[in-house]
């Protein structure tokens, strides 16, 4: 089954985000606008908007005031994917031209910095301040947790808990403060605004866990990248983790990332391939799952609504995923 | 360093608390240090210390606006290209100017979100989405004339200033702002170009295709501007309103030094 069937019957909703998204992002430069737009049509899952629209129905669910929301957390995911592809130098994002391949990194910054102010310009009609304390936090932790992947490149000498706190703050909190802010808007009552923000922060963690898996197991057609890129760029993920808890592999990582520079997707086949026969993808599932249950049990303090069945499904989803 | 005093808002204790809110020991060790435009500064101070707030309300506003600006500005550093076979500490730096912009702009969000002051989040996005867009027109020198890209320079150097002085209700500060951040942001360009041969202002004005400046012509031309501007800014300094008095001897000191510098090329122009 496929992600957006689990929510089919949110697409109302979400044409009407959509089309929202498309209205926020009409700057008046022609540069300006086409790039944003080339984003905005890279498309994506829209996984933050439904979170919102899902932690919503909880409480007081109106559309209008959710679309505020929802069209905000887009817009701040998008405009960090557009720095993104800055710092990673990335030509293709989704099989489309990067805004910084087509164009060039200071188009791509100039797009990012407007589409994150037209977010928050957009969600400040949201009179809660409380949401805004909740985002405005997540923000600053999104960024230091880039800064600390910057860090940690390359760096073999670091602990699957640096790992794990990386990927909090790089997926996790976004996800799990767009069920928070849903919630706040929507009234949501308070233990249920909390199991809903616990349930998001366990799916972000068990959504990423997959997204390294897949990054040594998918191949180049369905990663739209070659196998093992993560670790080309000196990104220890999960898998990695393991396969280093055998000091001889740690060791020859160690050597094989003494000159970045020079390393070659060739450098590290054999690596992908000791990684994959070390048992390090099974632990790295059993750990994801781990999180899949946190997921659920989250779900346990909820009533039984429709929406919490969605969110299951979700969760289901996520921990089958191939691509 | 000014050593002025604005209301009890010294312009020293202002600098070192916008730093430690900006510091990062990771950041610092690979990207320059950000400037703090004093400038805007001392404007900003005269805009926000007559009004009704406390003095740590005050000086937040002033720390969180300065924050935007240093965001912007460390986002203008991030090269249009890299470099081929670019070295590993040249690829980390643009990587960290990149991130370091947005954070210091996730700073400015999450310090007035403290304050629960959702009216200037919303008067600063907008006018950083505004600043976006003046600077592509810049970026893709789309422009009839000489004045109308100083024009558009004096609004990027101005904008975020005047909007948070319209906020404050404090608007007839605005004209000053626009000569007064055009005229010192020629004057930095012109002793950067005079420096180091480089400015990315006379960049534009001799590559531009609408108004290419000849090379041997430009430091003049350059200078015309800032004697044209200096002249507005006299104009619209004496028009501020007596609240604005400490602003007016800031700026005519800083008129007077200059023009006492190059009394040469007033001559001459």
């Amino acid at each position: 089954m496929k992600l957006a069937m689990t929510y089919s019957y949110l697409k109302q909703d979400l044409d009407q985000i959509e089309k929202a998204l498309d209205k926020t992002i009409q700057a008046k430069h022609p540069v300006l606008r086409d790039a944003s737009q080339q984003l905005l049509q890279a498309g994506g899952k829209r996984l933050r908007p439904v979170f919102v629209l899902l932690a919503a129905k909880f409480g007081h669910y109106d559309i209008e005031r959710m679309k505020t929301i929802a069209v905000s957390m887009e817009l701040i995911h998008m405009a960090s994917l557009v720095h993104d592809d800055v710092i990673d130098e990335s030509e293709l994002r989704r099989g489309e031209p990067t805004v910084k391949s087509k164009w060039d990194n200071r188009v791509a910054m100039y797009t990012g910095d407007y589409i994150f102010a037209r977010s928050l310009e957009y969600l400040t009609s949201l009179e809660k301040p409380r949401a805004h304390k909740q985002l405005s936090e997540t923000i600053v932790e999104l960024c230091i947790g880039e800064v600390e992947q910057i860090r940690d490149k390359y760096v073999v000498n670091q602990n699957v808990r640096n790992y794990l706190r990386r990927i909090k703050r790089k997926t996790a909190l976004l996800i799990s403060s767009s069920c928070r802010l849903g919630a706040i808007a929507a009234e949501v009552p308070e233990p249920y605004e909390k199991a809903l923000y616990r349930y998001g922060y366990h799916i972000g963690m068990s959504y990423q866990i997959i997204d390294d898996i897949l990054d040594f197991t998918a191949t180049e057609k369905e990663l739209g990248k070659p196998a093992g890129s993560d670790l080309l760029q000196g990104n220890l993920t999960l898998p990695v983790f393991y396969a280093m808890e055998d000091p001889l592999f740690r060791t020859e990582l160690k050597t094989l990332f003494d000159d970045p520079s020079r390393l070659t997707n060739r450098d590290i086949r054999p690596f992908i391939d000791r990684i994959k026969a070390s048992g390090a993808i099974e632990r790295s599932y059993d750990l994801s799952e781990k999180y899949l249950l946190k997921a659920y049990q989250s779900l346990d303090e909820l009533p039984d609504i429709k929406a919490k069945q969605t969110l299951k499904d979700i969760a289901k989803y996520i921990g089958k995923r191939k691509s | 360093m000014i050593t002025l005093k604005t209301s009890n808002l010294p312009l020293g204790e202002l600098k070192e608390a916008i730093e430690k809110k900006i510091q990062h020991s990771y950041l610092e060790k690979y990207i320059q240090k950000p400037v703090i435009d004093e400038d805007k500064l001392y404007i900003l101070s005269s805009i926000v210390k007559n009004t009704s707030y406390s003095e740590t309300k005050k000086k937040n506003y002033i720390i969180t606006v300065m924050l935007v600006q240093i965001a912007l500005d460390t986002h203008d550093l991030v090269a249009k290209h890299e470099e081929k076979n670019e070295t590993d500490q040249t690829k980390k730096q643009r990587q960290l100017t990149v991130l370091a912009g947005d954070y210091f702009s996730g700073l400015y969000y999450y310090f007035l979100s403290q304050l629960d002051d959702i009216a200037m989040i919303h008067t600063l996005a907008s006018a950083i989405k505004e600043i976006n867009e003046l600077k592509m027109t810049v970026y893709y020198k789309e422009f009839e004339s000489i004045e109308e890209f100083m024009d558009a320079l004096k609004q990027i150097e101005s904008l975020l200033i005047r909007r948070v002085a319209e906020f404050f209700e404090r608007s007839a500060v605005n004209e000053f702002t626009g000569n007064w951040l055009l005229t010192r942001k020629l004057i930095k360009e012109k002793h950067s170009y005079l420096q180091q041969e480089h400015s990315p202002v006379f960049d534009l004005l001799t590559k531009g295709p609408a108004h290419n400046v000849h090379y041997n012509q430009i430091v003049n031309t350059v200078e015309q501007f800032i004697q044209l501007s200096f002249s507005r800014v006299e104009e619209t300094v004496s028009q501020l309103p007596v609240h604005f008095q400490s602003l007016k001897t800031y700026t005519n000191k800083i008129i007077y030094d200059y023009l006492g510098n190059n009394s040469q090329i007033v001559e001459e122009g």
